[in-house]
């Protein structure tokens, strides 16, 4: 089971920014986007949010479903905007929106966002604004409103590059939680060493053409990989046999 | 308020206090017709008003209910409608300050009525209304065409409405100074004022008013959608550009209204939302029905003060809501940068 892309071409204007790309996403795991900025992969996300014309195929399960925004597809935003004197709890309930009707909270809404506070570690927090939120908890908040959502699908743009480490971690752990829920997650992600360790599938993008894209054991230790980021990367192995990938800065431009 | 009760959250909308706003504003308004250089007995003014028997005859009947009971409506419809499409710009700008008056409806409405006023043809005077109504409209439609996209970016909106305002007022400021005989009764529209209120004003501004106070509260719970970024709106279910033209749109026709009705009556548009706001602690367009009822009391008991206040003469209203309006929106400002510190 999965959604396959084929010959996605998107044109802002005369500009092409996906360029005849084909891809398929496997149902219930995580595919993670990587590559250089200006790539094209928050414009994909745009694509499968039903924001963004374009030509070629996206089907899910055999139909075509993305251009007319018919699936339940959930989106964290890199930064997110945020709206002032909202509760916690309404922000979180925004996510069942779809489900009951804008501003219908129902008690089964309502029973439903509670659990998804305590499993996000938020609940207590509820009647605190979200514009008094630190960092990680907004980005908890985020995560909650897209469990909140029940989503098939969910998007997450950079859900790491803002927060420290400690953070970071804990962020994609409640990802995970979403995977564990049978959704399915496309996220785009800057570091390559996180992505190598939470996402089981990475897709290197580059110029609005995939130039890699597999396992993620495989793609990390891929020499195609250092030449998508102009062999500026090295790739090292930890003890544990996990991946390391950092910046060099002595290779040659 | 969130407690949790059978492990839910609690309800979030509410409406108590739309209610109780609903009782203010009825107490305001037969205060309102009660008072004046002729004071009239507040229960027969509830008598006469319901038709209920022990009613007011005569001179009294007369002054309630053809020259008090029309201004007290005009003046909440018009309240309600300043209040109303202020918290709805707010919310489409995520702008804490921006008015009604923002995208140039209230210079287009001031040249169109400067026009009306300077014009030759005195039959024209009597069409001000229409003329105000066009303008502001005009304006505002410029503005959306100028800013390009139709709202691909709300601030590109923001800005073009500033270029298209200041250009009007720049016009509008050269035909009063060339038509220094009109000077005073422009000088007077501008600063907003009720006394044109007659059954026939009240029904035609009842009925654009509140096809668009309708249209706005349908939409009002969606509205929390603008508050998010557009991808967020859309994973959400909603169409964010489409929202924010019906949102503006109706908006527009509510403002238009209420300026030709009753020239530009400044700072309701911003006062009474964040004074719902502040007194509900609620999100400004989940109160959306609450702020127009209020704006409504309190443009009627702003009347009240012009009329009474220098009795027998009169106060521009947009004076006392400046008035108060101008020192309240300091604290505003205020308030909003130490959330920001």
């Amino acid at each position: 089971m999965s959604i396959v892309v084929t010959d996605l071409t998107v044109r802002y204007g005369e500009k092409v920014v996906l360029d005849d790309i084909s891809l398929e996403i496997t149902h219930g795991k995580w595919t993670c986007l990587v590559g250089p900025n200006g790539a094209g992969k928050t414009t994909f996300l745009k694509v499968l949010l039903g924001m963004a014309p374009y030509s070629g195929s996206i089907k899910d399960r055999g139909a075509e479903v993305f251009k007319n925004h018919q699936r339940n597809v959930a989106f964290v935003p890199q930064t997110p905007q945020i709206p002032q004197g909202m509760t916690v709890a309404e922000y979180v309930m925004l996510g069942r929106s779809k489900r009951d009707g804008w501003g219908n909270d129902s008690l089964a809404s309502r029973a439903y966002v509670h659990k998804v506070l305590t499993q996000t570690h938020l609940f207590g927090m509820q009647g605190n604004l979200v514009s008094q939120l630190s960092g990680g908890e907004m980005q908890r908040a985020l995560i909650a409103r897209a469990l909140a959502q029940q989503p098939e699908l969910i998007l997450l743009d950079e859900p790491t590059s803002a927060l420290d480490l400690h953070h970071q971690i804990s962020v994609l752990n409640n990802i995970e939680l979403l995977k564990e829920n049978g959704v399915t997650v496309i996220s785009t992600m800057h570091d390559l060493t996180l992505a190598a360790m939470f996402a089981e599938k990475i897709v290197v993008i580059k110029s609005g053409k995939i130039l890699l894209s597999g396992d993620s054991n495989t793609v990390i230790h891929s020499p195609e990989l250092k030449k998508a980021y102009d062999n500026r990367i090295d790739v090292y192995t930890l003890d544990s046999g996990r991946p390391v990938i950092v910046a060099n800065k002595e290779a040659n431009s | 308020m969130m407690s949790t009760e059978h492990g839910a959250i609690a309800r979030i909308w509410n409406w108590r206090i739309t209610a109780f706003c609903a009782l203010i504003l009825l107490a305001v308004a037969i205060m309102a017709v009660s008072f004046g250089p002729i004071s009239i007995n507040f229960f027969k003014v509830f008598k006469t008003l319901f038709d209920l028997p022990g009613g007011s005859t005569g001179q009294d009947r007369t002054v309630i209910l053809e020259l008090r009971l029309p201004r007290v409506i005009l003046g909440a419809l018009v309240g309600a409608a300043l209040a109303t499409s202020g918290a709805v710009y707010q919310t489409v700008f995520h702008n804490p300050l921006a008015d009604p008056y923002l995208l140039g409806a209230a210079s287009g409405a001031g040249l169109g009525a400067t026009i009306a006023l300077t014009s030759t043809h005195h039959d024209l005077h009597a069409a001000l209304p229409i003329f105000a109504f066009l303008g502001g409209v005009l304006a505002v439609f410029t503005s959306f065409v100028i800013s390009g996209k139709f709202f691909a970016d709300p601030n590109s909106l923001l800005l073009s409405g500033i270029a298209v305002g200041s250009f009007a007022t720049a016009i509008q400021t050269y035909l009063q100074q060339k038509h220094s005989a009109a000077l005073r009764p422009v000088y007077s529209w501008i600063l907003g004022d009720l006394t044109s209120a007659s059954w026939g004003v009240v029904t035609w501004s009842a009925v654009y008013i509140l096809i668009a106070l309708v249209i706005l509260f349908t939409v009002a719970k969606q509205l929390d959608g603008l508050m998010l970024s557009d991808e967020e709106a859309y994973s959400l279910g909603i169409n964010p550009k489409k929202l924010r033209i019906i949102a503006v749109a109706a908006a527009t026709l509510a403002t238009a209204t209420a300026v030709s009705a009753s020239g530009l009556i400044g700072f309701v548009g911003i006062v009474v939302p964040h004074l719902v706001r502040g007194l509900t602690h609620r999100v400004t367009n989940r109160s959306l029905m609450t702020i127009a009822m209020a704006g409504a009391a309190f443009l009627v008991l702003a009347d009240l003060g012009a009329r009474t206040l220098l009795s027998p003469a009169e106060l521009p209203i947009g004076v006392i809501t400046a008035f108060v309006g101008a020192p309240f929106f300091l604290v505003v400002l205020r308030n909003r940068r130490k959330v920001m510190q």
